[in-house]
């Protein structure tokens, strides 16, 4: 009765119950199993494994099998194994630039410059038609909107399909950051360990030790060799 | 502030945006005309006409801003274009990008190699300088 209330005053599910499963034994156990198999198959990667006739302790340690048509639910949506971005003309939109093919060629992105460009003039062109067009005959109107609402579309498009390289690009300017930072690091480790050293050195030419005992026999006092010590450190 | 890509995608809305509220301060206070010659304009009471359809301007401060609303088009259009050209990596292909993430990833590994060390080398000379200062506090 206790156990029943905390379930229903706990905000978030409780975990699915086979997580007891996942016990240290049984990680290992399944290991050994796969690699087992994989090796009988002759297969390189231990995780593509797929073992059958599972004791049942163990069955749930193994992910269920991906999808066959490629889709799935979660929470009333769906979802593709494969996420790419949907043509224009799945929603009947008209296209306006070449294929990818046909366009930068080189591997390098100028034709999309000039593209997204043409379509930018496109879209001021067809709103001055279109505020021409509602004065004088509002009914024909109507296609100028779907005029440059395929424009809008076709340029969002342009867009989205940069997206993958854009990432890239940020990845390597992230790579370039932390390597300059990792060498900075490095020399900053450095200086401080050549003047260290520098300061030993300058310790052992100057025969400290006998300054230092010296000193405490003069005037009796401890502190003194340690601040001697100390601003020759700091130097 | 987003990526470039993000950036660009914004102004483009705001392109969109600024579309329909320019056709649509032209299409609520334009000035009233007649169509025949005994069509009459009448004349509503100021603190009617803000549920009017159609709230005439003067005549100049209409102007004005129709003036102001098309160059605020044109300037957000120029806004497009440099987003466009400023869009980063343009000039690299996918093989000189992957070719320079591969190069950046051995420079990062031998960059950290390098630290790894110079970190021993620290910790080796901080343990020589401890000892010459113990052995100098106890003399």
């Amino acid at each position: 009765m206790d156990e029943e209330q905390q379930q229903v005053a706990s905000t978030w599910p409780l975990p699915p119950p086979f997580w007891k499963d996942f016990t240290s034994d049984n990680v290992s156990r399944i290991e050994e199993l796969r690699k087992e198999t994989a090796d009988r198959l002759g297969v390189q990667d231990t995780w593509k494994v797929r073992l059958d006739g599972l004791p049942r302790e163990l069955r749930n340690l193994q992910p269920p099998p991906e999808p066959e048509d490629g889709e799935w639910r979660v929470f009333g949506d769906r979802y593709r194994l494969k996420d790419e971005l949907p043509q224009l003309e799945d929603g009947e939109i008209r296209r306006l630039f070449p294929d990818l093919d046909e366009r930068d060629q080189d591997g390098k992105h100028f034709d999309r410059v000039t593209i997204l460009k043409r379509l930018a003039k496109s879209l001021l062109l067809n709103f001055l038609e279109l505020t021409g067009l509602l004065a004088t005959s509002p009914e024909a109107a109507e296609d100028k909107i779907t005029d440059i609402r395929d424009l809008f579309i076709n340029f969002h498009h342009l867009i989205n399909e940069y997206r993958p390289h854009q990432a890239r690009e940020s990845l390597i300017t992230m790579m370039q950051s932390q390597l300059d930072r990792t060498r900075a690091e490095t020399n900053a480790i450095r200086d401080a360990k050549d003047k260290a050293e520098r300061v030993l050195e300058g310790l052992g030419s100057l025969t400290i030790e006998n300054q230092v005992n010296y000193k405490t026999l003069e005037n009796e006092e401890s502190y003194d060799p340690d601040i001697e010590a100390w601003t020759m450190l700091l130097e | 502030m987003g990526d470039r890509l993000t950036q660009l995608q914004d102004a483009v809305d705001q392109l969109a945006t600024q579309f329909i509220a320019s056709i649509n301060y032209i299409n609520q206070h334009h000035s009233l005309e007649t169509l025949g010659p005994r069509d009459q304009i009448v004349v509503i009471p100021k603190q009617e006409a803000d549920q009017q359809e159609v709230d005439p301007h003067p005549e100049d401060v209409f102007r004005a801003a129709q003036v102001e609303l098309a160059q605020d088009l044109i300037t957000k259009e120029q806004q497009i274009e440099y987003l466009i050209s400023i869009l980063p990596g343009l000039d690299n292909s996918e093989q000189d990008q992957e070719r320079n993430i591969r190069e950046l990833e051995e420079e990062l590994k031998v960059a950290e190699a390098q630290r790894q060390e110079a970190i021993k080398e620290r910790e080796e000379t901080l343990a020589r300088l401890n000892a010459v200062i113990c052995s100098i506090r106890r003399p």
